[in-house]
């Protein structure tokens, strides 16, 4: 009899990922950066309760609602496709709403409310994912819905280019590249209230489906007859993703890599079962995002670096080398 | 309680797949759909699955498959594709208790009657002692074992497999093909029989081990009975193209393919 661990989600993996995601999330409350580098602790009683609750606590909660939110949709999405180089940027639902957000830079309305931005960043990805959903949606095949996610991907590339192409100002479009570049730096309590209620409603699509993507393993027709219907599997993780993903991006950019990194470290962890590895990777996802948020926090006096950034020079690489791995494999 | 199907059809674009068709499948039986490549067999299973669109009304007790909810339907019939894909290296024992998806309720707890059935099927599929080993690293017959054995797991009153025998060696053949037989007998006390379909190309194995053989050709069903009956000389020259060797040996039917014959399908 196999000493696997057949009763769920390994119990030791979880505690060990949530205790590391709290030590990294408190780190990120305690260390903050100015003008001359990195700083620690609170500078001063007078000044610690503001700090705190105005500029670290809303940074630190959009990293671990952010990062959870990418490392749970990734899981979920490689489950879907039967694809470990699935990620959310995927399906077209990041770039989307990158697209949305733009638009709301360049006729000006980001100036005029902070609600705007972050609603046109939903607009944007829930549109891309109905045009997914028209174009392959109702087919059920996953292969035609990858290739739709990269043909809306370029859409929406070469639309957030016109549009900077066509920025009124030159500071419009420098302020449009920066944001995109994803950061959760001068991030508000506001930010977080509003991304929760998307994020919060995605995660529980995505979750629903966690048994249909065990079914999954086995192949579509297989996941039929053990009673779970790939179309609902789907409609699930896909709404869930556009939900949860539209409501991250509206308030840090676009954060790359993180869904694609964080399953992959995690998957032989759980034993490579797909519902398995949705918790450990929502912990692992923040703990990832945490931390490098607070490295940026740490390097030497300079600007500093957007996370997007950072996650994008680290990710890019490992996905180079997955790539290579799997086509090693095959070949 | 049966398993019928009235009129069942399928088309796949302007090419039909499976003529007209109504059977009645009773529980107790082994059954062995039998017929040339491209005769419609899967289709048939498929169909019977409810997998693939059809005309005509395939129903359990007299309940429609197409109108069960998945849950119901997944308790009812286990299927088992051709040669299914496997997405993650699962351990094998893992990928057997996926069988069990039907029977648990979210995020539950394997009950002692999961770890029993799944326990049972890997022992009668014969691949317990592999239990912990990634289905990755398992041989091309020890992977169709435990396929088998996760339809098996499942322990529907009705199993439909697609070439269950195809990849594996002459012990597990007759191994299976017993493992089968009492699958539908209902086992050792026979008390609670069920049904099984089984797509087979050997033709003396399905006329040995099964209770009745549906034999398709283009199609259609052209052949439905006792194997003696099915399986005569005069049918295999017909519909498969090939002059058998039929013999007897300890009392049991011998059918060999001896030379294939020159003429189109059905002269």
């Amino acid at each position: 009899m196999s000493a696997t661990s057949r009763n769920g989600p390994t119990p030791a993996l979880v505690l060990a990922l949530a205790l590391l995601t709290l030590a990294a999330a408190a780190a990120s409350l305690v260390i903050g950066r100015d003008g001359g580098g990195p700083t620690f602790g609170f500078g001063g009683p007078a000044l610690a309760d503001t700090i705190v609750r105005e500029i670290r606590l809303p940074r630190t909660l959009l990293a671990l609602l952010v990062g959870g939110t990418l490392g749970l949709c990734g899981a979920a999405l490689q489950g879907l496709l039967r694809n470990p180089l699935a990620e959310p940027g995927l399906l077209g639902a990041s770039s989307g709403a990158a697209f949305g957000a733009v638009i709301m830079f360049y006729f000006g309305f980001a100036g005029a409310s902070s609600l705007l931005l972050p609603l046109g960043a939903v607009g944007g990805s829930l549109l891309a994912l109905a045009v997914l959903y028209a174009l392959a949606g109702r087919r059920g095949d996953f292969l035609t819905i990858v290739l739709a996610g990269i043909a809306i991907n370029a859409l929406a590339a070469a639309l957030t280019s016109l549009a900077l192409n066509f920025a009124p100002s030159p500071y419009a479009a420098l302020e449009i590249l920066f944001w995109m570049l994803g950061s959760l730096a001068d991030r508000s309590l506001a930010h977080v209230y509003l991304a929760v209620p998307l994020m919060v409603p995605g995660w529980l699509l995505v979750v629903a489906a966690a048994r249909g993507l065990d079914a999954l393993t086995l192949g579509e027709d297989t996941a039929f007859s053990l009673g779970f219907d790939p179309k609902r599997t789907q409609a699930l993780v896909i709404g869930g993703t556009a939900l949860a993903v539209g409501g991250a991006v509206a308030v840090t950019g676009v954060v790359g890599f993180v869904g694609l990194v964080v399953p992959h470290l995690l998957r032989r962890a759980v034993g490579q079962h797909p519902s398995r590895l949705l918790l450990p990777s929502f912990l692992g996802g923040a703990l990832l995002t945490t931390l490098a948020d607070v490295a940026i926090r740490l390097l030497p006096p300079g600007p500093e670096l957007k996370l997007g950034v950072v996650t994008a020079l680290l990710g890019a690489p490992f996905f180079l080398h997955l790539v290579m791995r799997s086509s090693a494999r095959e070949g | 309680m049966t398993l019928t199907a009235a009129n069942v059809e399928v088309a796949y674009g302007s090419r039909t797949a499976v003529r007209s068709t109504t059977i009645a499948l009773e529980p107790g039986r082994l059954v062995a759909l039998v017929g040339p490549n491209g005769a419609g067999k899967s289709t048939l299973l498929r169909a019977l699955a409810g997998l693939v669109a059809h005309g005509g009304a395939v129903t359990w007790r007299g309940a429609e498959v197409a109108k069960l909810d998945g849950r119901t339907r997944a308790r009812t019939i286990a299927y088992l594709p051709q040669d299914p894909p496997v997405h993650w290296p699962l351990a094998a024992r893992e990928l057997v208790a996926l069988g069990r998806l039907p029977h648990r309720a979210y995020a539950a707890h394997e009950s002692s009657a999961d770890a029993a059935a799944v326990t049972k099927a890997m022992q009668q599929t014969d691949t317990l002692e592999f239990a912990a080993r990634s289905v990755s690293r398992l041989s091309v017959g020890e992977r169709a074992r435990v396929l088998l054995a996760r339809a098996l797991a499942v322990e529907a009153p009705v199993l439909l497999a697609d070439e269950p025998i195809a990849m594996l060696d002459p012990y597990h053949q007759l191994d299976v093909l017993g493992t089968l037989r009492a699958y539908a007998a209902g086992g050792d006390s026979g008390s609670n029989p069920r049904l099984a379909v089984v797509v087979l190309h050997d033709l003396g194995l399905a006329a040995r081990f099964c209770d009745r053989v549906l034999l398709m050709d283009d199609g259609a069903i052209v052949g439905d009975g006792a194997p003696d009956a099915t399986l005569g000389a005069q049918a295999i020259r017909a519909h498969y193209r090939v002059e058998p060797f039929i013999a007897r040996h300890e009392g049991e039917p011998l059918i060999v393919p001896w030379r294939s014959l020159n003429g189109r399908r059905g002269d």
